[in-house]
């Protein structure tokens, strides 16, 4: 489990620091992590997400140079969230997909910007949402829905198989 | 389970939050080294592999590029392959078409000339057919000449066209001397495409390989010092009455596609006219 957990999360890492500027479209680029924490919580729980998405988001935090513990702890939150939620959603579906990541997205969002708004983050809210956060939002929802249906072709092409 | 899950997130928070305070009352610093500790090398391995990533991309993409580019430009430079070969082939048409200008210009007869529109090449005839015929004043035997000399006489006229029988064609004769020794004889076709001046009188006729061939005007067919050929090798047949003469032919019959075809009268001597046209 251990090891799943390590690699998944660095997976996530090398991807958002390989992909990420080649993802990169109109200047918005998708929070990799984010969707690889929401992918494993909702395959292995609350427990497991929570883990994977403080590391996530610890490592984020140091990668970016700003305070520690921010994204580590909104990361562990959703994590927590997605991983509780999972069991009543159905996920395999786009509609769910699509939308739900975008809404993972925003309370990352917000959580973050409350957060940052206790050591006096001088940013506005609404530009942060607009010109940040929603954009984000929406491309992460696409991109994970993207990797939840190859995900899914992957494993029946493998049962497949055997 | 799920209460295991609780403590996890409640640790985690308390961590995260704990972080925060110390971080922002300035003790931070600490933390901040022990993370970069382990995430640097972390970082720094990410980074090779972006740098990777990107160069490898990078590559795949030049080499996109290059490959579109190699293809456009051998598109370009086959067009201008054509291009090239067109203006070629127009500037030889011109230089041959200035020719045969300057030669009907300089000739003291009446000419038409002529494109070539079709050649026969066996071994049993050898012709030309030219786009003039009745119509353009064209009758039979017409002599066709060219700026390098004669090609051969008309044979059979038509409506819109002509048949000139060349005169390496089997059945062609024509009445001719050596320009330098005035030697005549008949330069006759045979079925090798070759071209012979026969019935040379051995004795006297003086002749040597490179003297030039011309026409001598008898009969009245084909005008009088139109070039022929040149010698290239002499047949002595010891006792016989007659030798004859291997000859190169003056125009290259191959490579015709426009000629000039004499067609007012025809017993004037054109030396003159070849030696400044041709």
């Amino acid at each position: 489990m251990r090891t799943f957990l390590a690699m998944a999360v660095f997976g996530g890492g090398i991807a958002h620091a390989t992909l990420g500027p080649a993802l990169r479209i109109a200047n918005v680029a998708p929070d990799i992590p984010l969707i690889v924490v929401v992918l494993l919580a909702l395959r292995r729980g609350p427990e497991f997400g929570c883990a994977a998405g403080f590391v996530a988001g610890l490592l984020q935090d140091a990668a970016g140079g700003g305070l520690l513990g921010v994204q580590a702890l909104t990361k562990a939150l959703v994590g927590f969230g997605i991983g509780l939620a999972g069991v009543r959603l159905s996920v395999t579906q786009p509609l769910v997909q699509v939308p739900g990541l975008v809404l993972l997205t925003i309370l990352e969002g917000v959580a973050r910007f409350g957060l940052l708004k206790l050591v006096r983050f001088p940013a506005s809210f609404a530009d942060l949402m607009t010109y940040v956060v929603l954009p984000q939002a929406l491309y992460n929802g696409f991109l994970g829905a993207a990797l939840v249906l190859a995900l899914a072709w992957v494993e029946t092409a493998r049962e497949r198989k055997t | 389970m799920r209460v295991r899950a609780v403590l996890l997130l409640a640790t985690i928070s308390l961590v995260c939050l704990l972080l925060l305070t110390l971080q922002f009352r300035g003790y931070g610093a600490g933390a901040d080294d022990v993370l970069a500790f382990a995430t640097t090398p972390i970082q720094a391995a990410l980074a090779r592999i972006n740098r990777t990533a990107v160069g490898v991309w990078s590559t795949y993409e030049d080499w996109k590029s290059v490959r579109t580019e190699n293809i456009r430009l051998r598109e370009e430079a086959r067009q201008l392959r054509i291009d090239a070969l067109r203006v070629t082939e127009m500037a030889e048409e011109n230089r041959r078409l200035r020719r045969l200008l300057a030669l009907k210009e300089a000739l003291p007869l009446a000419t038409v000339s002529g494109e070539v529109i079709a050649r026969e090449w066996g071994g049993w005839v050898r012709s030309l057919t030219v786009n003039r015929g009745r119509g353009d004043n064209v009758t039979r035997l017409t002599a066709a000449i060219t700026p390098d000399g004669l090609v051969g006489r008309v044979v059979d006229v038509r409506p819109g066209a002509s048949v000139v029988q060349v005169l390496t064609d089997p059945a062609s004769a024509v009445g001719a001397h050596v320009v330098s020794s005035r030697t005549p004889g008949i330069v006759e076709g045979d079925p090798r495409g070759t071209l012979r001046l026969k019935y040379m009188a051995r004795d006297g006729s003086g002749i040597q390989v490179g003297d030039l061939v011309v026409t001598s005007g008898a009969g009245g067919v084909v005008p009088r010092g139109i070039p022929i050929g040149h010698v290239r090798a002499i047949d002595d047949r010891g006792s016989a009455l007659f030798h004859y003469a291997l000859l190169e032919p003056a125009v290259d019959f191959s490579r015709l596609d426009a000629l000039l075809l004499v067609v007012g009268e025809s017993d004037r001597d054109l030396a003159a006219a070849f030696a400044r046209g041709g």
